[in-house]
């Protein structure tokens, strides 16, 4: 017969130990890096930067800066340009994360000229900016620097979650300029029954949301763990206890938890607007959306279109991102829903297998003609 | 010149899971004083003792307060918004809006109180749902360091599934909703004293500063039209070389026809 004393002290001493060897992981993985593939800024405005990824230099998380004027290196070459755009509510760091999970090293592997849009961190004098601002003056700035630097008429969009959001409008509104978007977790329905958020800010005073100035990233990074408080604040520490967690896995770990406690302030005005018009009003979907005082129809997406979204998002619920399809205009539509959940889209094994290899080959197929480097 | 581009400050990892254990092994503390040889264990008591401890967690727990425990002074406030009261104290500005900031400090402290009974009921449901899937199970306690682990997974599932169900219900959404508006409210009540205070100390006052701000957004927008008349064009250079041949008369003279840059820009101001 066991002793309950022994056996409770044989366990505390257990994972008392395992508790003593992952602390010791996680210092560590302290400076770990985040970030892998060689980038420079090809143009910035304000807050907002466009990177160039660069495919021949060596793999670091190096940022080269000068030394080259703006022109894009890839417009050097041929090949439409394929411009990723990212939530302004995250950093899209998470895209290029480490050199085994990266879309953008995958897509550069696969030949494609890569950028990326950063939305910088608005400061207190942007606090007036607006929705369209972002989209026209961001996106819109990015989108036409390309298409000069590269003498192409139109190029390929990727959308990520809210940035799959800006890059709807901007493709209803700019449709031409759009050879083929590719959109991320990216909700089209706002009022789903299983979206959490969208209860949660249906009676949020935007009036005075607006007027609050900058809000801080402090406060989403609460509101997106509070969804699931005790799994994403508890549950994933303790799971380290298991003892399978080796050095590289707890790096891997603080790289995420680095990215998920990294949100940017919001521009106060533009964050109440997305609250209101999207998720209180459902305009997109409403097909009642106006952005700078034009309609944003989705009908005129017409734009060879791969919508990719987690079957198990807690965040933008799958049901949000699978109507696109009867709202938007395209006739080359592609829908798929990946097992995993809203982060496990960029950093999972699906994230790092599935995801950019279904990317590519939907590009591919649509027109472009590049090789693997 | 190369340099590292990420270099935001990072809370720590390793703190974050210094304090998730440690409430770990709290849990297994409580779980292991129980008097022994008792087999099942009595999970009633163990399930009162669970629900009282993770009341006193999501009480105290950012996370699970977010942007409803935002109110100035209250726990779980995230740092810096909505700020705390002025340094200078109500009291230093005219009494109505002093009295208006007082008010809407009242008004956050009974909504914390609406929101304390929600995480009573959250506490309760969960150790009742730990209960019930423990009996269910049969109830043997296996103390090894893998038999604590899976038994603190299904506690976090019960913990998850009972505010899932609470905090989907109307009345929390609206509570929720309450929370930020009036903790909103109290920001902008405290920059207006600010402002006030400002104004008679002849300093600009932040709406001074917003109408400076429009104004500079507006004229460079009007310098980017001046300057980049076409941006849609410099965009398309296919577009750009047709617009450069002459136009027919029938499409130079279509009325209603856009102008380049499409509708003037109107902002949510």
């Amino acid at each position: 017969m066991s002793d309950p004393g022994a056996d409770s002290g044989r366990l505390f001493l257990e994972l008392g130990s395992r508790a003593a060897q992952t602390l010791a992981r996680l210092r560590l993985a302290r400076d770990v890096r985040v970030g892998c593939s060689a980038r420079r800024a090809v143009w910035s405005d304000q807050r907002t930067t466009l990177y160039e990824y660069l495919p021949d230099a060596p793999p670091s998380a190096l940022e080269a800066r000068g030394g080259g004027g703006t022109t894009p290196a890839a417009a050097r070459g041929k090949g439409r340009p394929l411009l990723l755009c990212f939530a302004l509510v995250n950093r899209p760091y998470i895209l290029d994360l480490q050199p085994d999970s990266s879309l953008v090293r995958r897509l550069l592997e696969a030949g494609f000229s890569v950028y990326l849009l950063d939305w910088g961190d608005p400061d207190d004098g942007d606090r007036l900016r607006d929705l369209n601002d972002y989209l026209e003056q961001g996106l819109g700035a990015c989108v036409r620097h390309l298409l000069a630097a590269h003498r192409v008429p139109a190029l390929d969009l990727i959308g990520v979650c809210q940035g799959g959001v800006l890059s709807l409008c901007y493709t209803a509104l700019h449709p031409k300029q759009i050879a083929n978007l590719v959109t991320l977790t990216t909700a089209v329905d706002f009022q789903t029954p299983e979206d959490l958020l969208s209860k949660w800010v249906r009676e949020l005073d935007t009036q005075l949301l607006a007027r609050a100035g900058r809000v801080p990233g402090e406060l989403l990074n609460a509101l997106f763990l509070s969804l699931m408080p005790f799994r994403l604040t508890q549950q994933k520490y303790v799971r380290l206890l298991t003892g399978r967690a080796d050095q590289r896995a707890v790096d891997d770990f603080v790289r995420m938890e680095r990215w998920i406690f990294d949100s940017p302030p919001q521009a106060a005005v533009a964050l109440a607007q997305f609250v209101r018009w999207f998720y209180q009003e459902n305009r997109l979907m409403r097909g009642t959306l106006e952005l700078g005082g034009r309609a944003v129809d989705l009908k005129n997406v017409r734009a060879p279109l791969l919508n990719l979204y987690a079957s198990a998002d807690h965040i933008v619920p799958p049901a949000a991102c699978a109507v696109m399809g009867r709202h938007v205009g395209s006739t080359d539509y592609t829908a798929c829903a990946v097992d995993t959940g809203h982060i496990g889209m960029y950093v999972s094994r699906k994230a790092r297998e599935e995801i950019p290899q279904r990317i590519i080959t939907w590009l591919r197929a649509r027109g472009r003609v590049t090789s693997p480097r | 010149m190369t340099e590292n581009p990420f270099t935001t400050a990072f809370p720590g990892s390793d703190a974050a899971f210094t304090a998730a254990a440690a409430r770990f092994f709290d849990l297994l503390r409580t779980f292991t004083a129980q008097p022994s040889g008792v087999q099942p264990p009595d999970w009633t008591s163990f399930g009162s003792l669970l629900a009282g401890q993770f009341e006193q967690w999501l009480r105290s727990s950012p996370a699970a307060g977010a942007s409803f425990a935002a109110a100035a002074g209250f726990p779980g406030a995230v740092a810096g918004w909505p700020p705390g009261a002025l340094p200078l104290g109500p009291a230093a500005a005219p009494g109505a809006e002093a009295q208006g900031a007082w008010e809407l400090l009242m008004k956050l402290g009974e909504l914390q109180g609406e929101l304390a009974r929600h995480w009573s009921a959250i506490a309760q449901d969960s150790a009742q749902r730990f209960m019930a899937r423990m009996r269910a199970g049969g109830g043997a306690a296996d103390l090894s360091a893998d038999g604590a682990l899976a038994l603190y997974e299904t506690w976090v599932a019960c913990a998850e599934e009972a505010y899932a169900a609470r905090v989907r219900q109307e009345d929390f959404c609206r509570l929720q909703a309450q929370l930020t508006n009036t903790a909103m409210a109290l920001l902008l009540a405290q920059r207006k004293q600010a402002d006030t205070l400002a104004r008679g100390w002849g300093l600009p006052t932040r709406e001074e500063a917003d109408a400076l701000q429009r104004q500079i957004s507006e004229l460079k927008r009007q310098l980017e039209e001046r300057t980049q008349p076409d941006r849609r064009t410099a965009a398309r250079p296919a577009a750009a070389a047709r617009r450069a041949k002459p136009r027919s008369p029938q499409r130079a003279a279509k009325p209603g026809a856009r102008s380049p840059r499409g509708s003037p820009r109107r902002g949510h101001r």
